[in-house]
This record gives structure tokens, C-alpha cells and sequence, in this order.
């Protein structure tokens, strides 16, 4: 292996992810300075507060029957998990060939990671055919949009590639992988795909409002 | 205007951006990621699946847009990336009310199903409470706010009209169960019970007034109305106005401390239990030291204590429920109605979707006010016409004076053959009243009917009015003094019927979907037939007044401004037809 590629799959990660790590506090900085509103009404409903709101609202990611919104589109959902496991894989791919890359001995873990990888470039790409033609998606979609969605499509497609972790025939992937891997820590904090930070924060507020209201967990009858 | 200038309004409006934001907000406006799956809970996208700029989030990112190029880094140095954008001029705050007055009802389908957890309603009336306090609002909004501040009740109901609908509803609650102690007690010190009513009950329907009172008789409540400070609706809810909507609801806690009562009981309205119970405090910074309670609990709880006997059989015919927006979907009140319903009517059937799923009645956020929007409106109660229908219900019943309204409207415009009820009308209905200990009662000697006695006898009357309340107010007055009455909700109607009829007087309104009041007006003045009816413009736009007199055609005989009283209607007609 390549000084190079040793620099970029470690050294170069760890700037990066400083730097994003850094950004991020100042991002929650920038969030905790906007005055949180309060509540002083008493509580309305039945059976639920704000804890439990706020539960199942940080939940509601894992409960497709929740919503509507999910629970009448189920390809969307498990689009949406497949993708978001495909980053959670390339990710962890990420750490895996600087500093446990015995475990890619193990075609198990190989065939996992390039399965799950593969299935999230695939709905990448279905992502971008429908940001680009949906005339919803097209109205709302701004350069960031498509280019977050580029980016991580390209990085799932090099990710992919460099699971078997062959630098043997060649470095280019996995350059490649490191390099958009490090780009992507960095223009991470100041694009949409910074919206995991504010998940809890978002989710938690509503959940408190609506269960405090006897609204969440919400009640159905269809 | 040049891009480096921006109007006095458009400044103000970035600089209280600044200042009103809070934390939830800022999230709300940071964290969308434009996946679209709020877009189908939007029963204004499902109405235009054509019209991508109903969707929620682009709906929101006409706001999202102002924010991340005024507060948000990526926004202040790359506007374009992010599609972030200022607004300089009126004519862009103008299409900006355009979008968060007249494409939302701020109903939060949305925001329960947005994975994101963006609260979209919540950034919408922050926005439109930007442009309320730069004075750009529909002008609906602007009336009732302005009567919500000056005359203290959103509908302008003068203390006296208050107070003899009271007096009213008291005699007929006295007839009717023929106990002289059957009164609405006002102003009553120490009471369990203060009960605050929504002023659309005042001016359109005091039946509900009545019927509230006889189950609080019956009940044995120890209760009151207050003389003053009765207005449970807040318009500062629709309006984004938070010292409106401050103002409102201290307005009524005061009045209920003042009157030391143990218990605000509020009348069935969705925005008003929303705004009294849940979100008064808050903007009114009061920590309230007594309880609030929806009436429908109230009723719930008095038949569950033995207070109140009640019998289904009496309400036979199919009924459904529909609820309301801020009832079900911002303060959790969806299985108590229910339960009442289900004590007191034999034959429910349950909407779907419904609870928090349940679509808006389209009238919500104050869209009733705002008639510029009424086709839209009605275009998008589709979903809910198509929801009504698959029912099989007769009556739809709702615990909210705006879905009473709106669902009104949709019936009629998509002919249903429903009617609309509230909780309250069914449960005292359903009474069973106990034989009381007779009492000798002084009850004043019906009046023989003398038709002739009258004022109106045998005169008839057109009216014409888009707004259903409105017609059925006008024609009870007007039928209640001895005149028959048409009615026609549009113009293409007034014109069919005018020469039908051929009509002593014809009361018409100006702002109507279709052809306007202006454009009949000169119609019937300009057919042989129709020019020597008498016509009485009652219109909610005074400044429309010289447009009716500008016209090349004779000018109408009458001109009434809303709100009008029943006694000033009444006036007017008699002294057009030459009976005073």
C-alpha cells in the first residue's frame, strides 16, 4: 500500500472529520442559541406526555405503520432504509480498511457490506431519476439536493468496489473511496445531508408539543 | 424596485424574522430535506395533483428560503446552492400571503407526516404573523382581527345583542321546559362552571346556546356566562398575531378570575379550544389557576355521573363524525366526542381516514374569512366531499364552529344530502327530561299566529349570498317577520330566480365566486323586467361601494355593511318596501 493511499484512508479521515466534528458544535451552538418555547398550558389528552411523545417520535423511524405517509407507500420506506443502511455500511467501511481490515478476510461480512452498498447505489440512483423527473421533487429540489444525492450515489458506487479492500491490482478505488469519503465529512455540516443532526432535536420538540397535547403516539381506527 | 432597496414592509418583515424564530422553529425550517413525503397529506395537493407549488414543502420553502438567506450560514454565502432568497418588494410579501394564507389551512396533515418531524403549520403562522404585522393579510382577516381587538368578539356582536340573545335563549329555555328557574345566569359569582361560546352563536345560531343551556339546567350545574370577555375564538391562532391572540385569551381568563369561577367550560370549536386551552397561556404569558375543559367532556361527564339522562333512540338517523384540526390534531380530543356520540345517537359510522388523520374540513386557519380563496377552497373539499360521502351518513357531526361553516359550504357544493350538527345539538335532543315538581309558572300566553300582523307579510324576498350562514340568518329574520323568502347562492341562481319569482326585494351580497354581486346588480337593473326590483346591497367590503355606484345603471335602494343585526336588517328591508 501507498504512502498516499495510507495518508488518505487515515490521516486525511481524521482532519476531515475534525473539521467536521467542529462544524457540527458550531452548528449545534448556532441551534441551542434560538430561545426554545415554552408550554405552560396543562396537559390535554389521554394516556400519553411528553416523554412518551417524545419516544415515540424518536422512534417513529423504526415504526413504518405510524405514519401515512409511510405506511401507504411502503416502497418508499424501505427505499429510505436500504439507503440510509448503505450509508451506515459505507461508513463503516470507511473505519473498517484503516483499522480492521482482517475482517474483510470473511466473505460473509464482504458479501453483507457490498449487498447492502449495492442495494443503496441502486436507490441512489432511482433517488435522482425521481428528484429530476417527479414534478413535485423538481419544484422543491435545489443544486444542493441533487448534488448531496449525486455525491453519496458516486460515494455508494466507489464504496461498493473497495469492500473487497484489493489494493493489490490497483489504488485507484479505494482512493477514490477515501478522497470522497474526506470531501464528503467535510461539505457534509454545510448541506441537507447535516439533517441527522437536527433529527433528535426536530423529533424531540414535536414529540414533547404533541404529547404533551394527547396526540402522540398516535391513534387510529382503519 | 432595484435588488439593493427593499420596501419598508419587506424590511420590517426581515427584521422581525430575525426576532421571531424561536428554536423549534429554526429547526423546523433547517432540517427538511426535500424528500416529498409530506406532499400527498396535503388535501390541497390531492385536489391539484397538477400544481406542484401546493405541496408542503415548497409551500414551506417559500419561507425556508427568507430564513436560510437571513439566518443560516450556507444560505448568507451561497444563496443559489440552497435556493435561498430575500424579498425586496410588496408585490413578493403579497405573493408570499398568497401561498401561507390562501394554500394552507394550517391543519399539521404534514407535519405528523413528515419523517423530518418539521412542524410546517407552526413556520406558516409565524409567517403569516409576519405579514399581519406589516399590514398585508386578506382582507378578511383583517376585519375580524380588527373587530377581535376593538369590539372585543371576532364577529363584532355588540354587548346588547350579546346579552338579548341571552335574554332570548333564556325565555325559550323557560318555555320549553316550563320551569321558571331555567335561566342563563350572567355574570353569577363563584360558580363551578363559567361557559365561554364561540360569537358566530350570538349572530347565526343560538339554538347551540340553548341547547347548552338546558343540559347545564338539567345537569344542575352551578354555572354563568360572563357579560363581557365571552369570546372563546381567537383570531390571533389564524392570523399569526400573537398580542391578538394574547390580548383574546387574557381577555377571557381575567373575566373568569374576576368571576372567581372553579371552571372554564368552553363551547365546541376547534380553534377556539385550541387557542383557549392549549395555546392562550403561552402567547399570553398567564399561568391560569383554574381548569378548561371542552364542553364535550363536560356533557361526557355529566352522563357518566348521572346528571344527565339521555336516549339514543331520539337520534336515529345515520351520523358520522369529523374532527377538527385543532381539536384531534393539536390537542388530542378524538375519543371523547365518540364516546358521547356513541350514547347518544343509534346508528355511527366512522369516517376514514380519521382522529389525527382525519383530513381538514377545508375551512380551517381562518379560510372562511378569506373569500378571494373560496374556489380554491372548494376545489380542495373534494377530499372531504369524497370522505363524507363514503360514509353513508346523514348528519356529520363536529365539535367546531369553522368546520360547521366549511363543511356546510363543501355539502352544498357537491350536493351532498347531509346535514351538519354539533355534539351539543345531538345530546340535548337525546335528553331524557325527568317530570319536575309542578311549580306554578307564570309562561306568557302564546301569541296567536296573525300572519298579517307581521311587518313583511306577503312581501317576497330574494336573498343572495354565497355564505351559507348567511342565508339562513337573513332568512330566519326575514321569514320570522312574515316574508317569503328565496334563496339563491350565486348568480346564475339570483337571475333564474329573480325572474321567476319576480321578488319585492332583492337582498344581495358583492363578493361571490362566479359573477359577482357588482355584475348582477347591473344585470338585473339592466333587464326591463327585473330594473324595478328593489335592491339592498349587504356587502362585508364598504370600499366595494363606489364600484356599485359607478355603474351607468340606477343605484340600488339599500346598502347594509356586515355584520348586520338582525334589527338593522329589519329596518332596512321596511323602509325600502315603504313600511315605516
Amino acid at each position: 500500500m501507498s504512502e498516499t493511499l495510507l495518508f488518505v484512508e487515515d490521516t486525511l479521515q481524521i482532519w476531515a472529520l475534525q473539521f467536521m466534528g467542529t462544524v457540527y458544535f458550531l452548528r449545534l451552538l448556532w441551534i441551542l442559541h434560538f430561545k426554545a418555547g415554552g408550554d405552560r398550558q396543562a396537559p390535554t389528552g389521554r394516556g400519553t406526555s411528553p416523554r412518551k411523545g417524545i419516544l415515540y417520535s424518536w422512534l417513529n423511524v423504526a415504526m413504518p405503520w405510524a405514519m401515512e405517509s409511510t405506511r401507504k407507500r411502503a416502497f418508499m420506506y424501505a427505499q429510505f432504509i436500504i439507503f440510509h443502511l448503505g450509508v451506515v455500511s459505507a461508513i463503516g467501511l470507511s473505519f473498517i480498511i484503516p483499522y480492521a481490515a482482517e475482517w474483510l478476510h470473511s466473505l460473509v461480512l464482504v458479501r453483507v457490506l457490498q449487498v447492502s452498498i449495492g442495494l443503496a447505489f441502486a436507490v441512489g440512483v432511482w433517488r435522482i431519476i425521481r428528484r429530476m423527473t417527479h414534478p413535485v421533487m423538481r419544484k422543491i429540489s435545489s443544486p444542493d439536493d441533487y448534488f448531496s444525492l449525486i455525491l453519496l450515489t458516486v460515494w455508494f458506487f466507489f464504496a461498493f468496489l473497495s469492500v473487497p479492500n484489493n489494493h493489490q491490482d490497483g489504488e485507484g478505488v479505494l482512493m477514490t473511496f477515501f478522497l470522497l469519503t474526506a470531501f464528503f465529512l467535510v461539505y457534509v455540516p454545510f448541506s441537507k445531508i447535516s439533517h441527522y443532526l437536527y433529527y433528535p432535536f426536530t423529533r424531540f420538540y414535536l414529540g414533547r408539543t404533541l404529547g404533551h397535547r394527547g396526540v402522540f403516539p398516535l391513534r387510529r381506527t382503519s | 424596485m432595484s435588488r439593493n432597496s427593499r420596501s419598508y414592509k419587506a424590511e420590517r418583515v426581515i427584521e422581525r424574522l430575525t426576532r421571531k424564530v424561536n428554536r423549534q422553529m429554526a429547526l423546523s425550517l433547517a432540517a427538511c430535506v426535500h424528500c416529498g413525503m409530506c406532499t400527498e397529506a396535503c388535501h390541497y395537493v390531492l385536489a391539484n395533483p397538477d400544481d406542484p407549488t401546493y405541496a408542503p414543502a415548497y409551500k414551506a420553502d417559500r419561507i425556508r428560503r427568507l430564513f436560510k438567506r437571513h439566518m443560516d450560514w450556507t444560505g448568507r454565502v451561497i444563496p443559489w446552492w440552497v435556493k435561498a432568497g430575500s424579498i425586496y418588494t410588496d408585490e413578493e410579501l403579497n405573493e408570499l400571503m398568497d401561498t401561507v394564507f390562501g394554500k394552507c389551512t394550517n391543519c399539521r396533515r404534514c407535519s405528523i407526516n413528515c419523517p423530518m418531524g418539521v412542524d410546517f403549520a407552526v413556520v406558516n403562522r409565524m409567517a403569516r404573523g409576519l405579514l399581519v404585522s406589516v399590514g398585508i393579510m386578506p382582507e378578511g382577516v383583517a376585519v375580524v382581527s380588527k373587530d377581535q381587538w376593538e369590539i372585543g368578539n371576532q364577529m363584532g356582536v355588540l354587548k346588547e345583542e350579546y346579552l338579548d340573545t341571552l335574554d332570548w335563549m333564556s325565555e325559550e329555555l323557560q318555555q320549553e321546559l316550563k320551569d321558571p328557574a331555567a335561566i342563563i345566569p350572567i355574570d353569577k359569582m363563584d360558580c363551578e362552571v363559567v361557559y365561554s361560546i364561540n360569537p358566530r352563536e350570538v349572530k347565526y345560531d343560538p339554538r347551540t346556546i340553548a341547547d347548552a343551556a338546558k343540559i347545564f339546567h338539567i345537569a344542575g350545574e352551578n354555572w354563568t356566562m360572563p357579560s363581557e370577555g365571552w369570546d372563546m375564538t381567537n383570531f390571533g391562532l389564524f392570523s399569526g398575531d400573537d398580542d391578538l391572540g394574547g390580548a383574546v385569551a387574557r381577555r377571557l381568563y381575567e373575566k373568569v378570575e374576576e368571576l372567581r369561577g372553579k371552571k372554564l367550560v368552553i363551547s365546541e370549536c376547534g380553534h377556539g379550544y385550541r387557542s383557549t386551552r392549549c395555546e392562550g397561556p403561552n402567547w399570553a404569558k398567564y399561568d391560569v389557576p383554574f381548569v378548561m375543559e371542552s364542553s364535550v367532556i363536560t356533557m361526557l361527564r355529566y352522563i357518566r355521573e348521572g346528571r344527565l339522562k339521555v336516549d339514543k333512540s331520539k337520534n336515529t338517523i345515520p351520523v358520522t363524525f369529523h374532527d377538527s384540526c385543532n381539536n384531534a390534531r393539536s390537542c388530542g380530543l378524538f375519543e371523547e366526542p365518540r364516546e358521547l356520540l356513541s350514547l347518544v345517537v343509534e346508528d355511527f359510522r366512522e369516517m376514514y381516514p380519521n382522529r389525527s388523520e382525519n383530513y381538514c374540513c377545508t375551512g380551517g386557519g381562518g379560510a372562511m374569512s378569506m373569500s378571494e380563496y373560496t374556489p380554491r377552497r372548494l376545489k380542495s373539499a373534494i377530499v372531504k366531499a369524497e370522505q363524507l360521502k363514503a360514509t353513508g351518513a346523514k348528519i356529520v357531526v363536529t365539535s367546531c364552529h369553522n368546520c360547521v361553516d366549511g363543511l356546510t359550504d363543501l355539502i352544498r357544493h357537491y350536493k351532498l344530502d347531509m346535514q351538519v350538527a354539533q355534539l351539543v345539538n345531538l345530546t340535548a335532543n337525546a335528553l331524557v327530561v325527568e317530570a319536575r315538581v309542578a311549580v306554578p309558572v307564570e309562561v306568557p300566553a302564546a301569541v296567536p299566529a296573525v300572519e298579517a300582523a307581521l311587518p313583511l307579510h306577503g312581501r317576497r324576498i330574494l336573498v343572495v349570498d354565497d355564505e351559507p350562514d348567511i342565508l339562513t340568518f337573513f332568512s330566519t329574520v326575514l321569514g320570522d317577520n312574515g316574508a317569503s323568502v328565496t334563496q339563491a347562492p350565486d348568480g346564475a341562481t339570483c337571475m333564474d330566480l329573480a325572474r321567476k319569482e319576480k321578488p319585492d326585494l332583492i337582498t344581495l351580497d358583492l363578493s361571490m365566486p362566479g359573477m359577482d354581486g357588482g355584475k348582477i346588480f347591473e344585470a338585473l337593473r339592466n333587464d326591463p323586467e327585473l330594473a324595478g326590483i328593489p335592491v339592498c346591497i349587504i356587502t362585508g367590503k364598504p370600499e366595494l361601494r363606489r364600484l356599485i355606484y359607478d355603474r351607468p345603471v340606477p343605484p340600488p335602494e339599500g346598502y347594509l355593511d356586515k355584520p348586520v343585526n338582525d334589527e338593522t336588517l329589519l329596518l332596512n328591508v321596511r323602509k325600502i318596501l315603504k313600511l315605516v
